[in-house]
């Protein structure tokens, strides 16, 4: 079963962090899925793919109850992000799924019907989730043509999807970058690789640097906390992508 | 039959929708019967030390205490097994739910073939209700030791009663203590009431309803 750890908390406002299955198969991808919730209702940020959502579901089960999943944010169309949504609506059919325009009409071939999805224009938008009013921050082609980050101002955390991501080894299993320099390297070879535009990477970077975070949270990996937020998007700013 | 909805055979089966659902309103239970069992290992050491206090009127009243705080620590055990139980009966039900979903797009597929003869079909057929039946049969099996795991926590909350109300009994040897370990152990009946109603609940909730 994966955990479910508690990353931010003031009042009923929460993030949760489902990470780390140790009875994962080899052969599947790690994944992180956050929760967020407000005012009693609950948004489910990439729940992953199909094989790992009755790990998912129980990790959450433990923490909070299901039902107050109101709205999935799908940060764009890959299997690991968003295979398993069918299980997800056969538990709750009325779950709206937020994503961008781009893939409105391709992921209805996980699932769903036409009222699930919520299309995003590419200049991103609000998602409101109980009193909270989360922004969906553009970051196309990094690494897929439509996707899109999360923000939550009032918790200062950013969910940004595959960028961050670190392929690490299976002994490194921290919930937080404790060491960045010695993080980074598991990061490098998955930044060059998925991401395919350095213009459209140095747009992010100016976006991002300016917004007030304290957590930036990968769909892979660790999660980055105070300085190495900062640490990250300037070496990222410096890392040329999109060659083989 | 042990697989009622294989395979373009599927009676009106209960949805797996419901058992996500019955699966999560047992776990909620559940996590009550938690904080209500850290409750009883406070109230016991409370009961505790008032009886130390109340001197050799409430020695039976201690004795009594230390074992409803030892109760209280054997259910939140029992309920830790029962919490991992209910998680591993979710993969089961994710996995009879993957099934049904593969069964759906290849019984449409047939359909969509009018009539016309698809070599292979009857061992591709074959081989989906094989998959039920072996899914539909993990779960009766889990549901089957998630039941047994109750009755043993059943036994446990009757024997916590018996405690509630043998504690009453020497509240009353308790000298000028009397009254307020009567209190005491008209609040420990109260809440095992509490997780006895809890159980009755989470008994209810089976993962496979009898006669399917
Ligand atoms: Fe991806
Ligand atoms: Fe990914």
């Amino acid at each position: 079963m994966k955990q479910c750890r508690t990353i931010f908390q003031d009042g009923d406002h929460r993030w949760l962090a489902i990470v780390r299955d140790p009875n994962r198969a080899g052969h599947v991808i790690d994944t992180n899925e956050y929760l967020i919730e407000s005012g009693g209702d609950s948004l489910l940020c990439d729940p992953g793919g199909i094989e790992i959502f009755p790990a998912v579901f129980s990790a959450l089960c433990a923490e909070t109850d299901p039902n107050r999943v109101k709205a999935i944010f799908a940060s764009h169309q890959d299997p690991d992000i968003i295979s398993s949504l069918a299980l997800w609506l056969d538990f709750n059919p009325g779950l709206k799924c937020y994503t961008s325009w781009l893939w409105s009409s391709f992921l209805p071939h996980f699932g769903g019907t036409a009222e699930t999805f919520a299309s995003l224009p590419d200049e991103g938008g609000s998602i409101p989730v109980g009193d909270l009013d989360l922004e969906a921050v553009p970051a196309h082609y990094l690494h897929s043509s439509g996707n899109f980050h999360l923000y939550d101002r009032g918790a200062k955390i950013l969910f940004s999807g595959d960028v961050g991501a670190a392929l690490l080894p299976p002994e490194q299993d921290d919930l937080f970058v404790k060491d960045f320099d010695q993080h980074i390297q598991y990061a490098a070879g998955f930044h060059r690789r998925w991401m395919g535009s350095n213009e459209a990477k140095r747009r992010w970077c100016e976006r991002v640097a300016v917004m007030n975070i304290d957590m930036l949270c990968p769909q892979h990996g660790a999660i980055y906390q105070g300085e190495d937020v900062a640490r990250f998007i300037d070496w990222f700013d410096q890392l040329t992508v999109g060659i083989l | 039959m042990n697989a009622p909805e294989s395979l373009f055979r599927r009676p009106a089966a209960p949805t797996s929708e419901s058992q996500l659902a019955r699966i999560v309103r047992s776990n909620e239970e559940i996590k009550s019967i938690v904080a209500t069992a850290f409750k009883i290992n406070l109230m016991a050491l409370n009961a505790i030390f008032l009886a130390k206090r109340a001197g050799t009127a409430a020695l039976g009243f201690g004795v009594l205490s230390n074992e409803l705080r030892r109760f209280a620590q054997d259910l939140t055990q029992q309920m830790a097994s029962l919490r991992e139980m209910t998680a591993e009966s979710v993969t089961a039900v994710s996995n009879l739910m993957q099934q049904r979903r593969l069964d759906r797009i290849l019984e449409l597929a047939v359909l969509a073939c009018e009539g016309r003869e698809i070599p292979g079909l009857e061992l591709v057929m074959a081989r989906a209700e094989g998959a039920m039946t072996g899914k539909f049969q993990r779960l009766r099996q889990f549901d089957k030791v998630l039941h047994r795991a109750l009755e043993a926590t059943g036994q446990l909350v009757e024997l916590g009663g018996v405690l509630a109300r043998s504690a009453k009994i020497e509240a009353a040897y308790g000298g000028q203590y009397s009254s307020s370990l009567m209190q005491v152990s008209t609040d420990f009946a109260d809440v095992i009431d509490q997780i006895k109603r809890s159980l009755e609940k989470l008994t209810r909730e089976r993962l496979i309803k009898e006669g399917s």
